[in-house]
C-alpha cells in the first residue's frame, strides 16, 4: 500500500484541513461536511460548509462522538438529487455505519467523497463535558498511546480502527514520528489526490504492520471480554437484571446510527394495548413492570439492528443510567454476523444477509435453535 | 365527579407511617375486593432499579414502595400509555405523586388517558431525586437525611431542581391525600378524603377522625421555601432561558435523540411531528441553504425541534422534570420548560391538571384574548 507523507508535528489538524481547503479551493468539491466544536465548547456538531474560512474552525478528528456522523449524512442525502459534490470525514465505525446505511437505502452517496482516518478511540462525552480542557490533553495524547484506558470501553476492543470502504484514508500511525499518511482507497480518492498534485509514492509498510499488530491484539481481547460477556448476560434471568435500570427512554435507539425507521415499532399502535391486556399480564405474575415490555424492545431493537451493528458504543454513552449496553449489542452483532459469514461495514458490495436466501442456511439454522444454552456452553467451555 | 381539593375536610390521623399506612389500605382494598389492582412504584431487583408497576395481588404489595423518592417514569403518562385504548373495567388504585397526577388529567383532556374506575391517591410530594442516583444506589444511603429534612420542612439538599422549585406539591383531584409534608411526626399519617368514594375508602381504616387542612401551616411554609428556590433557580438559568443567543447557547450540545419527548408525560403523539416526513428535506434544500449561509448544521432543526415542543406542551408543562434527568448532554430541559410554562400557563390563567373540567386553553376562544394578542 502506498500513500502521501505529511509530517504533522503534533498537530493533525491544521495539514487536514489543508487539504479539505485545497480541495474547496480547487473545486475538487463544493462543500465538507465535518464536526466543530459548538460554542459553549464541551461539544461538537456536525456542520456542512463552503466556506473555507469556516473551516479553519473544524474538528476533524473530535475527541468524542455527539452525533454519528452516518446519522448526519443521511439528514443530507436520503432524500432527493445531488447538486454539490460532497466531501466528508470520519471515524471508521461511522464510515461502516454509512456503508451498512446505504446498503438499507437509508443515504445516498452520490456525489460524496469519503475520507476515513485512524481512530484512536473517542472520550466519554459525559467526561468530556464535564472537563473539555482536560480531555482535550488526553485526546491530543492517545496518539502516542493505543492502548489507553481513557477512551470508552467500546472502543478498547475495537479492532476495526483504521482503513475501511472510503475514497481517501489519512493513516495516523506512525509510531514515534508524527507523520500522517494520505492514502488513496479508491479510484475516485485516487483521482482527487492526483487532482491535489499529491505524490502518493510513500511506502506504508511501517504503518500497515503496526495497524495489523494492535488489531490483533485488539480482536484478542475482544474475544476475552466476550466471554465475560457470555457469563454475564447469557442468562434471561441475568438479562432482566442487567436491564432493570432501564428507564425505558430508547435513547439507545435514538442515536444508533442502525435505527432508522421513522417511527420504532415499539412505540407504534402495535404496543398499546387495552388496559385488560396489562393487568391480565400482571395476574400472570402477581405484578407487571411498567411502561410495558422493556426486555422486548431491547430483544427485539437487538434484532432488527445486529447484523448491521458497527459496535460504535453511542447506544452506552448516551444512556442516561450508564447502563453497559454496547458490549452486549456488540457481542450480539458479533455472534450474529458470524453465523452469516458478515462483517458490517467490510463490503459495500455483500448484500445484507436477511435479503439474500441461500438453501444450505435451512439446514444450519435448525441445528442452531434446537441446541440449548447448556450444550453450548459446555461446547464453548 | 371529583371535586377541589379542601372543599371536603375529612380526615384521619392514624398512628403508623405514611407508607406503611398507604400499604395497608391497598391490602383492605384488595382484601374487599374494592379493587383488581394497583399501580405503584415497585422496588425491582437488588441492584437498586424501580420502576412503576401494576400489581395484582395483595402478596405482592410487599416489593411496593410508594413514597419512594424516585421517578423512573411519570406515572401519569405510564397509565396514559396503558389506558389510551379503554378505560378499566375494574378499579384499579393508582398512587401518584402531584405531578404525574396532572399529568393524568392533561392527558385525559387530550384523549390520550382513560381515567374511568381509577381510585386516586396522592400524597403532598416533597420531591424526587435526579434518576442517575438510581444508578449507583445512593438515594438508599440519603434516604434518612430525606425524611429528616421534610420533618424540619425544608427542601431536601440534591433533589431535582425543578422539584425544588415546585409549587404545586398538593394534590388537587385526588380520592384520597396522604399529606406527608404537612405531618410533623413521621410515625403517624394524615391522611384525607377529597370524594365520596375516598371518604368510604377511610372509613375502614382505624384512626382518629379528624378534620385535616391541607393548607396548612407547614405545607404553606414548604411552599414558601419552594417560591424562593424557584426564584433562584429562574435566575440561575436566566441568560441560557430564553431570547435566540440564549437558546443556541442552552440547545447548542442537543444530540437530537429526542429522549426528552419519549420520557415527556405530556408528550403523547403517536408520531412526533419532528419524526415525521415534514421533517425530512431534500438534499438540494441544504445545498442552497449553504450558498446563503456560513455553514448549517446536520442533523438539521436542533432548535426548531425544541421550539416546536415547547410550543405544543408548555401550556400542559407540569415541571416534573424527567426531561432533563434523561438528557444525555445534561441541558436542563425541564428548567427552561418549567419557565416558559409558567409564563405560558399564566398568560391564559391556567393551572395544568388542576381542574378536571376546565377546558384547554387552545381548543377554546375567548374573543378578548384577540384584543391582547393583537396588542
Amino acid at each position: 500500500m502506498k500513500g502521501a507523507k505529511i509530517n504533522h508535528d503534533g498537530d493533525i489538524r491544521k495539514p487536514i484541513i489543508n487539504l479539505l481547503k485545497a480541495g474547496l479551493e480547487q473545486k475538487i468539491f463544493d462543500a465538507v461536511l465535518i464536526p466543530m466544536r459548538i460554542p459553549s465548547g464541551e461539544s461538537f456538531a456536525w456542520i456542512l460548509t463552503q466556506d473555507v474560512d469556516v473551516l479553519d474552525e473544524a474538528y476533524p478528528l473530535p475527541p468524542v462522538i455527539s452525533v454519528q456522523g452516518a446519522k448526519a449524512l443521511s439528514s443530507l442525502t436520503r432524500l432527493g438529487e445531488a447538486d454539490m459534490k460532497i466531501a466528508t470525514l470520519m471515524r471508521p465505525c461511522e464510515i461502516r455505519a454509512i456503508t451498512e446505511l446505504n446498503k438499507l437505502q437509508q443515504l445516498s452517496l452520490d456525489n460524496i467523497s469519503l475520507f476515513s482516518i485512524d481512530c484512536p478511540g473517542s472520550l466519554p462525552n459525559d467526561e468530556y463535558m464535564g472537563d473539555a480542557e482536560k480531555g482535550d490533553e488526553d485526546f491530543s495524547s492517545l496518539l502516542d498511546n493505543w492502548n489507553s484506558d481513557r477512551i470508552r470501553d467500546i472502543c478498547q476492543i475495537c479492532d476495526k480502527f483504521s482503513i475501511t470502504v472510503s475514497d481517501i484514508h489519512i493513516g495516523l500511525m506512525a509510531g514515534e514520528n508524527k507523520d500522517m499518511f494520505i492514502i488513496p482507497n479508491s479510484l475516485k480518492g485516487e483521482k482527487i489526490l492526483e487532482d491535489l498534485k499529491m505524490d502518493t509514492d510513500q511506502d506504508l509498510k511501517n504503518w500497515s504492520s503496526l495497524i495489523e499488530e494492535i488489531s490483533r491484539d485488539r480482536k484478542q481481547k475482544r474475544e476475552e471480554k466476550w466471554k465475560e460477556v457470555r457469563k454475564e448476560y447469557g442468562r434471561a434471568d441475568n438479562l432482566l437484571n442487567f436491564l432493570s435500570q432501564c428507564i425505558a427512554c430508547h435513547t439507545c435507539r435514538s442515536v444508533c446510527p442502525i435505527c432508522y425507521c421513522r417511527q420504532c415499532y415499539f412505540e407504534s399502535d402495535a404496543f398499546k394495548l387495552p388496559s385488560y391486556n396489562y393487568l391480565e399480564r400482571a395476574q400472570k405474575k402477581g405484578s407487571f413492570r411498567l411502561p410495558p415490555d422493556n426486555l422486548l424492545f431491547h430483544l427485539g431493537r437487538m434484532q432488527h439492528m445486529s447484523m448491521s451493528c458497527v459496535s460504535c458504543g453511542l447506544c452506552e454513552d448516551m444512556c442516561p443510567m450508564s447502563i453497559p449496553i454496547s458490549h452486549l449489542f456488540s457481542y450480539v452483532a458479533d455472534k450474529n454476523q458470524d453465523v452469516f459469514d458478515y462483517v458490517a461495514g467490510k463490503d459495500p458490495d455483500e448484500p445484507l444477509p436477511l435479503t439474500i436466501y441461500r438453501t444450505e442456511e435451512l439446514e444450519i439454522i435448525p441445528e442452531m435453535y434446537t441446541e440449548t444454552h447448556e450444550e453450548r456452553e459446555r461446547k464453548n467451555a | 365527579m371529583k371535586k377541589e381539593r379542601g372543599k371536603m375536610p375529612e380526615g384521619l390521623k392514624i398512628k403508623k407511617k405514611s407508607s406503611d399506612t398507604i400499604l395497608d389500605f391497598l391490602k383492605n382494598l384488595f382484601e374487599s375486593n374494592q379493587i383488581s389492582g394497583v399501580i405503584t412504584l415497585n422496588r425491582l431487583s437488588e441492584n437498586g432499579a424501580f420502576s412503576n408497576s401494576i400489581i395484582s395481588s395483595p402478596e405482592d404489595l410487599k416489593f411496593a414502595v410508594p413514597l419512594y423518592p424516585l421517578m423512573p417514569s411519570n406515572a401519569g403518562g405510564v397509565v396514559g400509555h396503558i389506558t389510551r385504548q379503554c378505560p378499566f373495567s375494574v378499579p384499579i388504585a393508582v398512587v401518584l405523586r402531584p405531578c404525574e397526577l396532572r399529568a393524568l388529567v392533561e392527558l385525559k383532556k387530550r384523549n390520550h388517558a382513560n381515567m374511568d374506575n381509577l381510585i386516586l391517591i396522592s400524597y403532598t410530594c416533597p420531591g424526587v431525586y435526579p434518576l442517575e442516583m438510581m444508578r449507583d444506589g445512593k438515594v438508599n444511603q440519603l434516604i434518612d437525611q430525606y425524611w429528616n429534612s421534610i420533618k424540619e420542612i425544608s427542601i431536601p439538599q440534591d433533589i431535582r431542581p425543578t422539584c425544588k422549585g415546585c409549587e404545586e406539591f398538593i394534590p388537587y383531584i385526588a380520592d384520597i391525600t396522604i399529606d406527608v409534608i404537612g405531618n410533623d411526626d413521621p410515625n403517624s399519617t394524615r391522611i384525607v378524603a377529597n370524594t365520596e368514594q375516598g371518604k368510604d375508602i377511610i372509613k375502614s381504616l382505624d384512626g382518629e377522625s379528624a378534620e385535616i387542612e391541607l393548607e396548612n401551616e407547614r405545607n404553606l411554609e414548604m411552599r414558601e421555601k419552594r417560591r424562593e428556590a424557584r426564584k433562584q433557580l429562574f435566575e440561575e438559568n436566566d441568560s441560557e432561558g430564553l431570547g435566540f443567543e440564549g437558546l443556541i447557547k442552552s440547545f447548542g450540545k442537543c444530540v437530537g435523540c429526542h429522549s426528552c419527548r419519549t420520557v415527556c408525560p405530556i408528550c403523547s403523539c403517536d408520531l412526533c411531528y419532528f419524526d415525521s416526513r415534514k421533517t425530512e428535506y431534500e438534499r438540494k434544500k441544504f445545498e442552497s441553504e449553504i450558498t446563503r449561509k456560513k455553514g448549517i448544521r446536520l442533523p438539521h432543526d436542533t432548535i426548531f425541534y425544541q421550539m416546536g415542543r415547547m410550543a405544543h406542551i408548555s401550556i400542559s408543562c407540569v415541571g416534573c422534570g424527567q426531561c432533563a434527568d434523561v438528557c444525555p448532554v445534561n441541558i436542563p430541559v425541564s428548567t427552561i420548560f418549567m419557565k416558559v410554562g409558567q409564563a405560558v400557563q399564566e398568560a391564559f390563567d391556567y393551572v395544568p391538571g388542576k381542574d378536571i373540567e376546565a377546558e384547554l386553553p387552545v381548543t377554546t376562544y375567548e374573543p378578548e384574548e384577540f384584543v391582547e394578542v393583537g396588542e
